[in-house]
């Protein structure tokens, strides 16, 4: 038994395919979007290289000299891991995502580098956008970070490092839905420390406040179930 | 030196096609959006590269077909997935999919339907050769092949297009 399709030629299905196959029209925000991230053709000043410069460089020395300041470091192996990955987003706040065309697509790339493999990741979503992933070094652990810019365009950082050994507190653990994370705050930034197998998984952002609370435990939610570190090694 | 403001006018005119085309290849709207802009920001980008005269549209065909091996790894994906070569419609490439996207799953007509059911290389010579209208030598540029394959796979997507209708239609 023969159908429609089988009578037709080459040509008449290419001719059909042209004429019936739906054709979706890019959305309004797309195109706004797109012409956001056209070049700017503002004149550069011609001050301005040697200016940034000079300022970048008077900027090195002085983190050089306070990064050689002592530091009281905490006994606690998840406290100064939260130190540690509180340290590193306050870099990444400072310095801007290092490498802001990271995708995806790059996690395989960081898996080989950090030793930790992302089964599936949290790809931002409308509140929460991915701008870098980076591998990181904290507390003398290989880790990977993902960092998101929220609607209100604070940064919040998740990193996941391999930390068998690290514990998490059971006095700071808050219940979010099924999940149990420790809330650890340092230096002016909220953590969340959970685990995930052999992977310590952390989120930290400035969101310290009784009120800002809330929101901190939603993206708490969206990264935990969107999110599967493993340890690759 | 970035894009000159022409340059930028001249690839927008063709954001209606490569959406369409990324959204073929993604199967998802969030993620056919990030495709496009991505694209476009390597185009911007990369402008220079851009030889006036040549195929403005092909040449943002093939940025958006590289990007998405890049990002999403699809071939590594697909194999995963479907070892008879046909992926399966539903299965996201990189994060769970949220929710149902209307835009991209609903497929409307058994034409869509089979074509989103086949593998990326033949969804992808039958978008350019057939739908956009792109000439066989562009196609063959855009997919990094000799023309001889392009038509090869275009008789082939076709073959396996008319099966995936047959098998509707009796269904």
């Amino acid at each position: 038994m023969t159908g429609r399709y089988d009578d037709l030629s080459d040509e008449q299905l290419g001719r059909r395919l042209a004429a019936e196959l739906p054709r979706r029209a890019a959305p309004a925000h797309l195109r706004r979007a797109i012409l956001g991230t056209a070049p700017a053709r503002t004149p550069r000043l011609s001050w301005l290289a040697p200016a940034v410069s000079a300022f970048a460089g008077a900027l090195v020395v002085i983190l050089f000299f306070v990064s050689a300041l002592p530091r009281l470091v905490p006994a606690d192996p998840a406290e100064r891991l939260v130190r540690a990955v509180v340290s590193e987003h306050t870099r990444t706040l400072m310095w801007g995502a290092r490498s802001g065309d990271v995708v995806p697509a790059g996690f395989t790339d960081l898996t080989r580098e950090t030793g930790v493999s992302l089964a599936r990741a949290f790809a931002g979503d409308d509140q929460l956008t991915l701008v870098a992933a980076d591998p990181v070094y904290v507390d003398r652990r290989r880790g990977i970070a993902l960092h998101y810019r929220d609607a209100d365009g604070h940064l919040v950082s998740y990193v996941a490092v391999p930390a068998p050994s690290v514990v998490v507190p059971d006095r700071s653990r808050v219940q979010i839905d099924r999940y149990r994370p420790a809330l650890l705050r340092d230096n002016g930034f909220a953590t969340w420390l959970w685990r995930q197998g052999d992977v310590v998984c952390l989120i930290v952002s400035d969101r310290v406040s009784e009120v800002e609370l809330e929101t901190f435990k939603d993206y708490f939610r969206r990264m935990r179930a969107a999110t599967e570190p493993l340890s690759a090694y | 030196m970035g894009a000159g403001p022409d340059f930028e006018r001249d690839a927008l005119t063709h954001l209606d096609a490569l959406y369409n085309f990324a959204l073929y290849l993604t199967r998802h709207s969030a993620e056919a959006d990030d495709l496009v802009q991505e694209t476009y920001l390597r185009a911007f980008r990369f402008s220079h590269r851009f030889q006036p005269g040549t195929h403005l549209r092909a040449w943002l065909f093939q940025i958006l077909r590289n990007t998405f091996f890049t990002f999403y790894r699809i071939r590594d994906r697909e194999a995963a997935v479907a070892e008879d070569g046909v992926p399966d419609w539903d299965v996201p490439m990189f994060h769970d999919a949220p929710e149902e996207d209307s835009q991209a799953s609903d497929a409307h007509t058994d034409l869509e339907r089979a074509m989103r059911k086949l593998p990326e290389e033949f969804r992808t010579v039958l978008l350019l050769a057939e739908v956009e209208g792109l000439p066989l030598e562009e196609v063959a540029r855009v997919m990094a092949c000799p023309v001889g394959t392009v038509k090869s796979r275009i008789f082939r997507a076709k073959e396996r297009l008319r099966g995936l209708l047959r098998d509707y239609e009796t269904k």
